[in-house]
């Protein structure tokens, strides 16, 4: 019968927790394959998918390489655990003029052959079946595989592939990511779900200073991050008032840094108002002015509770971009729009601002007041990767 | 809300829609075959062809239906293209469905020269003189500008074109001013001349090139040979009967004195304000304004929910910047604060002037805001 093994990393390292973080993780699995039919069966360190539609086959896998804590997949033949059914899947292989090597993996060690002894005996099973086959045990071009586990079933395949790895999402609890439109803030939303953070997403935006197409690409952009997220609540929240509050009253080389401060606030408001445990930020050490040590130490000083977590912090543009680009996200990003980070741009943004001087410039408004109406504007998008 | 966004499209006439459900649901069947009905179809689009040619005012020639403008452009520029060295023409105030085929010609490896504008929105004649040779092939200029209204002297070109280049083709997007502005294909001595319904009441997806001889031009497209192996594709028959409505029921001369009369209410609804400046180009269907201070996205956005208005060729406003101002000499500061206004003969004189005072009342407004 044809089965898609599913191997699990990280999860080992969990102790006494394991069992929770593995019940998120069979939870996960079976969401994402909601629609399909299949059966879902354990066996100690793997899950097996079976009875399954064969034709839906490439769907099924492409849906489990975007499940966060999952290591690896095959897709094997399952027989039962006795030579002759093992020998008769063996022979069905065809490798043409191929090297091969068998490796043969034992759970169950109450079968009656060693591992090398099954090994060596199928090798022969397989030169018989391929007569212009050849073994090659350092570098062999495919790797037959036998893993007998402790369900008294035999699964046969010959290549594993690579997962996503991390922890199912969720596991970490859930968090808050500002996402901006550019590239970087959709990166460090995928990168934290894959840690198991579960997130939902904050957007301000500045119209009529930026466009209704800037507001389309966000959601665009939070609609690709549920490919791996599964859903994603998204907070839109007008950032006009505010923007044009500090462009009125404050120092224009200090509007990113209260800008940013202001954004803290909100953020940090929606996350206590809904049980959200963290704020996650796409920013990366030193890429722009308002991402320098000081201009992070000034923005995160507002932050008075919560952890703000910033998963691009060292990785360099080009990484950035080359995630954006694996998960799809990076050609929506790239769209020319204005976001409310653009508008009201300074020449010259401070680059080391001090907490002193940015709370001498937020003297000049009415900080709370402005939290409190730009919270009155909040919209909610709920969006899912379907 | 107000539409004043026309240079981009325009409403279609009820009565064209009808025309385009009955030749969609009724009338459908495809010219081309071979029975009675097909045959009427074939011939009621021969129809549409002499009426386009009586409206461009010109006895010979032929009409070749197309998918809209940026076809007609596309099969008159490269259906003109030649092997050799031969020299092609284009005006920087060209539309993208024009610049962007010269663009490409040039990465081809062909002669192109791109003629700057002059201050008042006019392609350069003079340095279109300078360029014209016996190795000219192609020279396109568009009729009106789509950002500014200006009108090009075609008479002025097709002079030059006869003394220094007389091989040469002459090819004119009249997107803007056909059923706009009264003209004579017969005087102005045009060889190609693009037109799209959509700009003038019809449907979206189908518009029309005239080809004065058909031998100097080379099909683009493979396939069926429709329109004498031109086009070839299905032709869009509701689409071409809806046009041909919009036209009959388009009075050119009539409808450019209405425009004329809502284009001074507007400027008289926003003259006196300082910082707002515009162009007087010359059709009066399209000004092109700025507002000093502010963005001109920003404003558009502002006003919307009273007032549509454009900002420039609608094809390609997702881009920055402005290729046709900075031709004519405008600041990057001042073309990051215009928009452009365009009009239709059906508007209420009233409902004009009060999107001149909407616009005046949001631009003051938000000037203040972002001071």
């Amino acid at each position: 019968m044809r089965t898609i093994l599913l191997r699990f990393g990280e999860l080992y390292l969990k102790g006494n927790n394991r069992n929770i973080f593995e019940s998120i993780l069979i939870e996960n699995i079976k969401k994402k394959l909601e629609g399909e039919t299949f059966k879902f069966s354990k066996t100690f360190g793997r899950y097996v998918i079976s009875d399954y539609d064969e034709q839906r086959e490439s769907e099924i896998v492409s849906k489990l390489l975007k499940v966060f804590g999952l290591h690896s997949l095959s897709l094997a033949e399952e027989v039962d655990a006795d030579y002759k059914s093992i020998e008769d899947a063996v022979k069905k292989i065809n490798l043409g003029k191929k090297t091969f090597k068998v490796v043969v993996k034992r759970a169950d060690k109450t079968f009656p052959m060693t591992s090398m002894e099954l090994a060596s005996t199928l090798g022969g099973v397989v030169l018989k079946a391929n007569k212009e086959a050849s073994v090659d045990v350092y570098n062999p071009e495919v790797e037959i595989n036998v893993d007998i586990r402790l369900n008294k079933k035999a699964y046969i395949f010959s290549s594993s592939i690579s997962c996503q790895g991390g922890l199912p999402l969720g596991s970490a609890g859930k968090g808050l990511l500002l996402l901006s439109g550019g590239i970087d803030s959709p990166v460090a939303g995928y990168l934290i779900s894959k840690r198991g953070l579960k997130i939902e997403a904050l957007h301000f935006h500045s119209y009529p200073y930026t466009s209704e197409r800037a507001k389309e690409k966000v959601i665009t952009l939070a609609k690709r991050l549920c490919h791996y997220c599964d859903e994603i609540k998204l907070h839109v929240v007008s950032f006009t008032k505010v923007q044009e509050a500090i462009h009125m009253h404050c120092a224009p080389e200090f509007m990113i840094t209260i800008m940013r401060r202001i954004m803290m606030r909100i953020a940090e408001r929606i996350c206590k108002r809904d049980g959200l445990l963290t704020i996650v930020t796409g920013e990366s050490l030193g890429q722009v002015a308002s991402q320098t040590v000081q201009s992070m130490t000034v923005t995160n000083s507002v932050v008075k509770e919560l952890p703000v977590l910033r998963p691009c912090i060292a990785m360099d543009k080009e990484e950035i971009m080359q995630v954006a680009k694996n998960i799809d996200t990076y050609e929506t990003s790239i769209l020319p729009y204005e976001d409310c980070c653009t508008v009201f741009l300074p020449k010259n943004p401070v680059i080391k601002p001090t907490i002193e001087r940015a709370e001498k410039e937020e003297k000049k408004l009415d900080i709370e007041s402005l939290v409190e109406e730009a919270l009155q504007s909040e919209e909610i998008v709920f969006l899912n990767g379907k | 809300m107000i539409y004043l966004d026309n240079a981009a499209t325009t409403k279609m006439f009820e009565e064209s829609a009808s025309v385009y459900k009955e030749y969609a649901c009724t009338n459908f069947f495809n010219p081309s075959a071979g029975y009675g009905k097909a045959v009427e179809i074939s011939k009621k689009l021969d129809e549409v062809r002499e009426l386009l040619k009586k409206r461009l005012s010109v006895d010979k020639g032929d009409i070749i239906f197309t998918g809209g403008a940026t076809e007609s452009n596309n099969l008159a520029i490269r259906g003109s293209v030649r092997s050799g060295k031969w020299e092609y023409v284009f005006s920087e105030g060209e539309h993208p469905s024009v610049y962007n085929v010269a663009k490409a010609l040039e990465q081809e490896g062909h002669i192109v020269h791109i003629i700057p504008l002059g201050k008042n929105g006019q392609v350069d004649y003079d340095e279109i003189e300078k360029v014209l040779n016996d190795k000219t092939r192609l020279i396109s200029v568009m009729h009106v500008s789509n950002e500014t209204g200006a009108i090009n002297d075609i008479k002025r070109i097709k002079a030059h074109r006869d003394r220094l280049s007389p091989k040469a083709l002459l090819h004119v997007d009249g997107v803007q001013a056909f059923c706009k502005i009264p003209f004579s294909l017969n005087d102005l001595g045009i060889d190609l001349y693009t037109i799209s319904a959509h700009k003038f009441h019809g449907p979206k997806g189908v518009g029309a090139l005239y080809v004065k001889n058909k031998q100097g031009l080379k099909n683009i497209i493979f396939g069926g040979g429709q329109e004498g192996g031109y086009r070839s594709g299905t032709e869009n028959v509701a689409g071409i009967m809806a046009m041909a409505k919009s036209c009959e029921m388009i009075d050119t001369e009539k409808n450019l004195e209405k425009v004329k009369r809502l284009n001074s209410i507007f400027k008289h609804a926003i003259s006196g304000v300082d910082g707002i400046e515009y162009i007087e180009a010359g059709s009066p269907y399209i000004i092109s304004l700025s507002f000093a201070g502010v963005n001109g996205e920003t404003l558009m956005r502002d006003v919307q929910d009273e007032v549509i208005v454009g900002m420039g060729s609608a094809c390609s406003a997702k881009k920055a910047g402005n290729r046709v101002l900075q031709s004519m000499g405008y600041s990057a500061e001042k073309i990051k604060s215009s928009i452009r206004v365009s009009f239709n003969a059906y508007l209420d004189e009233e409902d004009v002037a009060y999107a001149g005072e909407m616009l005046v009342k949001k631009y003051l407004d938000l000037r203040e805001r972002v001071r």
